[in-house]
């Protein structure tokens, strides 16, 4: 395995995440929170003004980063292929749910293990959780579940989500007035851009290559246990992280007191439980998604805007946790996600009787 | 891609597009026009910032004023009044944390405290002109040395485990995070 190309660049791409995620970080993104794709989706929908929470709206460079590094990427290494069509409704719901469940969590699978690395150990939760719900769509699957079939058709509006998100690196330069950015909170926290955009970029481009996915490693490693050179670049994130956090003094193991964090465990599970779910049947985490959707999958892009319509209502609806717990709206959000998901499980399934 | 009229045409549509895009965008973002631009939600949002910021202090300078005097007791009545009134209002609560923790009742300031920062997060940032960082971070370290002790001792008590899970929530909020 180790002579194999794709080994080494699934490793190098858990190795820069971790390294960055911690990094971006420790040049001005909030706590535990250099790379998270759904709190950077949250920021982005605020700067858009898609909600009013005036402590979270910051048009996140790494976001359209990893957007314009994969489609870079793809059409560098003649990769880029305009394709869709598959369920595009279900997978936009799906994409909000998505965001939802990490709202509930208060954080994406890169997040989660951040905060694992930094000695956050409320973060424990979401990890049993996402590998619960990876197993549970990896059964689902397994057992003929069809909710969002895979499409293999060509489709034309691959190229419609990489010029959305050169667009909004237009809009981050020129600054028109009807953009937001938050004076104070988490929005106000942030990297200075270049060095944020050069980091997303880098990490599109490497993530295009390898394919490198969260919640895909752990479904890999389900499937073929430790052959698959996924887990190598999941462990490769984790070392690293956390060599990078005890580097920089942000090492601080204990239950209480963690940045960004609540101590509702069973909401913890559930929700990273929904994203586990939820991945497994569209096809990878919401930084899978992103790096999809920059090469061309119009598919992935439905779930990107999803995301940016979940983010949105997390906020303006109280979904989203805060290190006070989690409301009743994102305790509703999460049963309302496994309820869709189960029944779209229960309708499109082909059984052996079909 | 170029072979008939109707190509021609929406070759030169699509160029004629983009070089007006890109020659507004060029004419917005420099002299005139980025006056105009610049008065956008940002700004207006952030003189309606300043302009809550001086609210509150006139609103609540009566109680500043009876809690300088050494009056408290009154201050404290005051605000009662005035968190009955303004229910969203964080700043009654962080005025009332302050009172309750001049008076040494170190729980119930503590709960002032986090009602207030529940309310408005301003409280724990350092850039924003309503921080009270420095007050609440001392809190939670004498919270910690004190409570926290007894607490552990204590592990039935109720109202104590109530109080530590109040200084953790000041703490986490405290340690920043994407919120």
């Amino acid at each position: 395995m180790v002579r194999n190309r794709e080994f080494w660049l699934v490793v190098a791409s858990g190795l820069m995440l971790g390294v960055l995620g911690v990094l971006l970080s420790v040049w001005g993104n909030p706590e535990n929170s250099g790379i998270c794709v759904s709190c950077f989706v949250e920021n982005s929908a605020g700067a858009l003004g898609l909600h009013d929470n005036q402590r979270l709206q910051y048009l996140r460079p790494e976001l359209i980063g990893f957007v314009l590094g994969s489609l870079l990427s793809a059409l560098l290494f003649r990769d880029f292929r305009s394709r869709g069509g598959s369920a595009p409704l279900s997978r936009l719901f799906l994409g909000m749910f998505m965001i939802f469940g990490c709202a509930v969590f208060i954080g994406c699978p890169i997040k989660l293990l951040l905060r694992l690395t930094a000695g956050d150990l409320t973060a424990i939760a979401g990890v049993v959780g996402l590998v619960a719900g990876v197993w549970v769509g990896l059964k689902g699957l397994a057992h003929g579940v069809e909710f969002v079939p895979q499409s293999k058709s060509k489709a034309n509006g691959g190229l419609l989500i990489p010029g959305l998100f050169m667009l909004l690196l237009l809009f981050f330069l020129v600054r028109p007035g009807f953009l937001l950015f938050s004076s104070q909170g988490g929005g106000a926290q942030f990297a200075p851009w270049p060095l944020a955009l050069i980091a997303g970029t880098a990490l599109g481009v490497l993530a295009q290559r390898s394919r490198f996915c969260i919640t895909g490693s752990i479904r890999n490693f389900l499937l073929m246990g430790l052959r698959t050179p996924a887990l190598w670049g999941l462990l490769a994130f984790i070392a690293s992280a956390w060599a990078v956090n005890i580097a920089y003094g942000k090492f601080n193991p204990g239950l209480y007191g963690q940045p960004g964090a609540h101590l509702e465990y069973l909401w913890s599970f559930l929700g990273m439980g929904l994203v586990g779910w939820i991945s497994v049947l569209i096809g990878g985490c919401p930084f899978r998604q992103l790096i999809k959707a920059g090469e061309g999958d119009a598919d992935a892009g439905l779930v990107v805007i999803g995301m940016f319509i979940g983010g949105a209502l997390a906020q303006s609806w109280g979904i989203a946790a805060t290190a006070s717990g989690v409301s009743i709206y994102g305790k509703i959000s999460i049963l309302a996600g496994f309820a869709l998901v189960a029944a779209g499980s229960l309708a499109f399934r082909q059984r052996a009787a079909d | 891609m170029f072979k008939d009229t109707f190509d021609k045409t929406c070759w030169a549509l699509l160029a004629i597009s983009i070089s007006a895009l890109i020659a507004m965008l060029a004419l917005n973002s420099s002299g005139e026009g980025k006056g105009a631009a610049g008065l956008g939600k940002a700004v207006e949002r952030e003189m309606a910032y300043r302009a809550r910021v001086e609210l509150i202090g006139k609103l609540y300078g009566p109680v500043e004023m009876q809690r300088a005097a050494g009056k408290r007791q009154e201050a404290l009545l005051k605000l009662d009044e005035l968190i009955r009134k303004y229910p969203g209002e964080a700043h009654g609560h962080i005025l009332q944390g302050q009172i309750l923790m001049e008076m040494g009742a170190l729980e119930e300031s503590i709960s002032s405290y986090v009602d207030g920062v529940k309310l408005n997060g301003d409280y724990v940032d350092k850039k924003s002109p309503l921080s009270r960082r420095g007050e609440i971070q001392k809190i939670v370290v004498d919270a910690i040395n004190s409570v926290g002790a007894i607490a552990a001792a204590n592990p039935d008590n109720r109202t104590l485990a109530a109080t530590v899970r109040k200084v953790n929530y000041l703490k986490s909020r405290l340690a920043g995070g994407c919120e």
